[in-house]
Order: C-alpha cells, then sequence, then structure tokens
C-alpha cells in the first residue's frame, strides 16, 4: 500500500514536472518570438514613417505641380488665343498686301505699255488687276 | 509523516506547474498582440507604398505634362514672337501702304483721264512706300518702278540717275542725296529733235563738259526707223536737255543701228563715246573719242570695236557698255544675253585701253539672276561721295518677268580694286 501510494506521488510529480517544464519551454518559445515580433514591428514602424515622409513629401509635390499646371496651362491658353488673333492679324495684313501688290503691278505694267503707246496692252493690264485692286481698296478701308 | 511530505510536494509541484501555464500563457498572449500590431503596421505599410506609388506616379505625370505645356508655351511664345515681329513689320507696312494705294489710285483716276505723265508723277511719288510691296530692299532696289537702263551721276552732294522713255517722259530723271530714298523729278528730255520718234528712247548717258551736262541717248530716226544715237545739252543736270540736232551722231544702219551710249573720260582728259550696234546675233560693241565739247566725235577717229559676244553666257548679245578705269586697269561693264528675259545679266571685260581691244574678265556674269532679282543688266558705275565705287542696275522682280512689267533700279557697293570687278552683297 505504501508503495503504491509513493509511486502514485512520484507519478504526480513526475507528470507536474514535466508539464511545468513543457510550459516553461512554450514560454521560452513565445518570449524569443515575441522579442523578433517587436524587433520586426520596431523596423516596420520605421518603414511605415519613412513611407508616411515619402508620402507627404510628394504629396505637396502633387499639389505644387498640381497649381503650376494649371498656371502653365493657362498661360497656354491666353500664348494660343494671342497668337491665333495675332495669325488672323498677319493674315488679313498678307492679304491686303497681295492684293495691293498684284494691283500697282498692273498698273505698272498698263503705265509701261502706254510708254510704248500700247494702250490695248494697257488697258488689259488694268483690266486684269481690277479685282485685285478694289479688295485692296476694301480691306484698307 | 510521509504521506504529508508527499501531499506537500504535490502541491508545490501543481503550483509550480500552474505557474508555469500561467507564464506560458500571458506571453502567449502578448505575441499574439504583437504580430496582430505587426500585421496592421505591415498592412499600413502596404497601403502606405502603394499610395505612395500612385502618388509618384501622378507626381510624374504632372510633371512630364508640366513638361509638356511648358515646350509648348515656349513653342506658342516662339511663333506669338514671330508672327508679332511679322505683324509689326506688316503693320509699318499697312501704315505706309495706305499711301502707296492712295498713289495707286490716284494714278489709276489720271490714266482713266488719259494723263499719263500726271500717273507716273503719282505713282513715282510714292516709290517708298510701295517699294515694301516689292520686297527688294535687301537686293538693292531702291526705286521699284520701271526705270530701264539707267545711269547714275553725281553732282556735288546729289545723285541723278536717267533713264529709259516712260509715261512720265521720253527720258526719266529722279534724285536722291543718299542712294536708299530716291524721288522722282520728272522728264529731263521734254522735247525730241524732229527725225527722232517718239515713245522710243532709251538708255540715256550723261556727262559734264566744260560746266555743262551732255546726255547722250538712243532714239528712233522716223524715217528709217533705225536705231540711233543723239545727244542733248542743259545747263544744270536736271535739265531740260536740249537736242536741237537736225541728225543722229551715231547710227550704224548698215550694222544694224546703234544704241546704248556711255561716256567714259580717260585720266588724260580724253572723253569717249562708248555703244552697241547690232541686234541679237550681230551685237558689237564700239567706241570712239569725243571732241573738245562733247557734241561730236573727235577729227579723224573712227570708231573701235571693243568687243562681240563670244561667251555661252552672253546667248549672242552684249548691249550697254560702261567703261571705267582703276588703279590703270580699263575695266569695261556690258549686259549679255536676252534683254527680255532671266537670262540678261551684267559681265565684265579689261581693256588695253578705252578703244580696246578688250576680253572677258571672266567667262561667267558678274551679276546675273538670283538673290531676289531677276535679269539685272544696264549697269551704270558711279562714285559716292567718298569716291567709292557703286553700280547702279534695273532688274525683274522675280515672278515678273518680261514686257510689260518693271525693270526696278537697283544699286550695290562694288569693288573694283582687284583684277577682277566683284559686286558686293546686297545690304553691305
Amino acid at each position: 500500500m505504501l508503495v503504491a501510494c509513493c509511486a502514485l506521488v512520484g507519478a504526480g510529480l513526475g507528470y507536474l514536472l514535466f508539464d511545468a517544464i513543457q510550459s516553461n519551454h512554450q514560454y521560452d518559445r513565445a518570449r524569443h518570438t515575441l522579442g523578433i515580433t517587436r524587433a520586426t514591428t520596431s523596423v516596420v514602424s520605421r518603414d511605415l514613417a519613412k513611407a508616411r515622409i515619402d508620402l507627404k513629401l510628394v504629396t505637396e509635390q502633387v499639389g505644387n505641380d498640381s497649381t503650376a499646371l494649371a498656371q502653365d496651362t493657362s498661360q497656354l491658353e491666353g500664348a494660343k488665343s494671342a497668337l491665333s488673333a495675332a495669325q488672323a492679324h498677319v493674315l488679313e495684313q498678307t492679304s491686303l498686301i497681295n492684293s495691293l501688290h498684284a494691283c500697282l503691278g498692273g498698273v505698272e505694267q498698263a503705265l509701261n505699255a502706254l510708254a510704248v503707246g500700247s494702250q490695248t496692252m494697257a488697258a488689259n493690264a488694268l483690266h486684269s488687276v481690277s479685282a485685285s485692286c478694289s479688295a485692296a481698296v476694301n480691306a484698307s478701308g | 509523516m510521509g504521506a504529508v511530505v508527499a501531499m506537500a510536494g504535490l502541491g508545490v509541484g501543481a503550483w509550480y506547474d500552474a505557474h508555469a501555464h500561467l507564464r506560458a500563457g500571458a506571453e502567449q498572449s502578448s505575441l499574439k498582440a504583437a504580430q496582430h500590431h505587426l500585421g496592421v503596421l505591415r498592412h499600413r505599410v502596404t497601403v502606405t507604398n502603394y499610395a505612395n506609388t500612385v502618388t509618384t506616379n501622378r507626381r510624374n505625370d504632372l510633371e512630364a505634362s508640366i513638361g509638356t505645356a511648358l515646350a509648348q508655351l515656349a513653342g506658342v511664345d516662339t511663333s506669338l514672337s514671330s508672327a508679332n515681329a511679322g505683324a509689326s513689320l506688316e503693320g509699318v507696312s499697312i501704315n505706309t501702304l495706305d499711301t502707296c494705294l492712295g498713289g495707286v489710285q490716284t494714278a489709276l483716276n489720271e490714266v482713266s483721264a488719259n494723263n499719263n505723265g500726271a500717273a507716273a508723277n503719282a505713282i513715282s511719288a510714292v516709290s517708298g512706300p510701295c517699294a515694301q510691296l516689292d520686297g527688294g530692299a535687301n537686293a538693292g532696289l531702291v526705286y521699284p518702278f520701271d526705270f530701264p537702263d539707267p545711269d547714275v551721276i553725281l553732282v556735288g552732294r546729289t545723285y541723278y540717275a536717267y533713264a529709259t522713255n516712260s509715261v512720265a517722259g521720253n527720258i526719266q530723271i529722279i534724285s536722291s542725296t543718299d542712294l536708299t530714298h530716291w524721288a522722282a523729278i520728272g522728264n529731263a528730255l521734254p522735247s525730241l529733235p524732229s527725225w527722232a520718234k517718239p515713245d522710243n528712247t532709251w538708255a540715256p548717258s550723261v556727262t559734264r563738259v566744260n560746266g555743262s551736262f551732255l546726255m547722250y541717248y538712243a532714239a528712233e530716226v522716223t524715217a528709217s526707223d533705225t536705231q540711233c544715237i543723239s545727244v542733248a545739252t542743259a545747263s544744270q543736270p536736271t535739265g531740260p536737255f536740249v537736242d536741237a540736232s537736225s541728225a543722229p551722231l551715231e547710227c550704224q544702219q548698215a550694222l544694224g543701228g546703234s544704241i546704248d551710249p556711255s561716256t567714259f573720260t580717260d585720266s588724260n582728259g580724253l572723253s569717249y563715246l562708248l555703244w552697241k550696234s547690232g541686234g541679237p546675233g550681230s551685237s558689237k560693241l564700239w567706241a570712239e573719242q569725243l571732241n573738245g565739247a562733247g557734241t561730236g566725235f573727235a577729227p579723224n577717229t573712227t570708231p573701235a570695236q571693243l568687243l562681240v559676244p563670244d561667251q555661252p553666257w552672253e546667248g549672242g548679245t552684249v548691249e550697254a557698255p560702261d567703261l571705267v578705269i582703276a588703279n590703270g586697269h580699263y575695266f569695261l561693264f556690258f549686259s549679255g544675253n536676252n534683254w527680255n528675259s532671266a537670262n540678261y545679266a551684267v559681265g565684265v571685260a579689261r581693256c588695253a585701253g578705252p578703244l580696246g581691244p578688250c576680253a572677258d574678265a571672266t567667262p561667267t556674269p558678274i551679276l546675273s539672276s538670283g538673290n531676289g532679282i531677276a535679269g539685272p543688266g544696264g549697269a551704270s558705275v558711279f562714285p559716292d561721295t567718298t569716291g567709292a565705287p557703286w553700280i547702279a542696275f534695273h532688274a525683274w522682280v522675280p515672278g515678273a518677268v518680261g514686257f510689260p512689267n518693271s525693270r526696278d533700279l537697283y544699286v550695290r557697293r562694288l569693288d573694283i580694286s582687284g583684277a577682277a570687278p566683284s559686286v558686293a552683297a546686297p545690304g553691305t
């Protein structure tokens, strides 16, 4: 009976001891993993902070660039508008000059023909530029 | 006693085991919390990195757009500057072209009323504004109206240019004090001698002899339709020149007539008349010494042949001679080829003296079509107020070649210091 009791107590103690050792091992593993996890967390936190700083920077740049682009676009539109107006003006004046040039050429031809007594050639020269002369007079107001 | 010890041992063992469980459980909880936190952080890093990538891409897109916009802006600015410069130039033109247009309108009205002389005067009066239309200022254009076979002389500080007939009269005359701005004076030869046919007076050449001005010019004899040379006199360069002759000075009827007179005074004071005889295929250049008064040839002289066409570019015709002396070299300027085409050009020959013999100084013309002119010819070499040589010539405006288009007046600097003369580039 005594022997049985001793064996039972010994077995109980052995189980408790084994279980305690298992728990301690579990604790050690958990602690080790926790240490690694905390170190990793620290690194990731730094990465996150850096990423947030980068994001803030880039977001600011986007804001600035958007403003600059808006200004440039506005300037571009203004310049395009001014260019169109200038080109239209030049076109109009070129047309007037071409008309006047043609008119002047015809009048000169007529005068040159008259210089050698060729009335018919002079009349033809004037007739051929009458439209240009009218256009020049109308365009010049 | 043993039972007590055993129970105590079991109690202690149980407590120790429970404590170990508790401690391991707590550590596991901490680990789970830490891993969850790490997971959250990693997710945030992923999200932030994604946002960073998206934002960076947007920034790059924006910067590319800005670059494009700036490039476009620069391009538009350049175009705008060009357009504005063009508009400004055109604007200047428009302001003055109104004046040109006014002159043209007046000329048209005068032509309608058969007042051809007034028409010519009206159009000549606006030569400056109208010159912009021809756009030939860079080519040396100074008078944008018909002014063929020009001859330029310097009297005091004023330049006078004479040219073939126009509706303004038998011989045109214009003047300038700067060789750039020319004003029409009118008709230098109001009346023709009785033997001459109207509307056919060409290629004048004016020289000063003993205080008087002599004008040699070509005219057609009414009776024979022969082209001949005559001379008129005036007390001042603006005329009126008077030709009281009963017959021409030189005709060479057997050679097809004589035209294109010009005078040359040698360093010894003797003067010579140069001219051309014949037509295409038979043209020749001649010279003969003039008498002291310049109204006739010196006694016992005969015409000396200077040059005949012998170069391909001349196309069988040489005409419009003009002789100058520089550094002891006699240079004979002449025109070659068909006057009514863009093939017309100016060449130079070197002569042993005023009466020749002469030979081409260069195998090609020194002045020909290109660079804003077409068919240049009728050259006249003259000094400016500093003594520097210039060349005046007529030329068609490219694209308007052939009668009844105009042969406008051009002047450019001339270099006759070397073995072969060269015409300076326009604008120099």
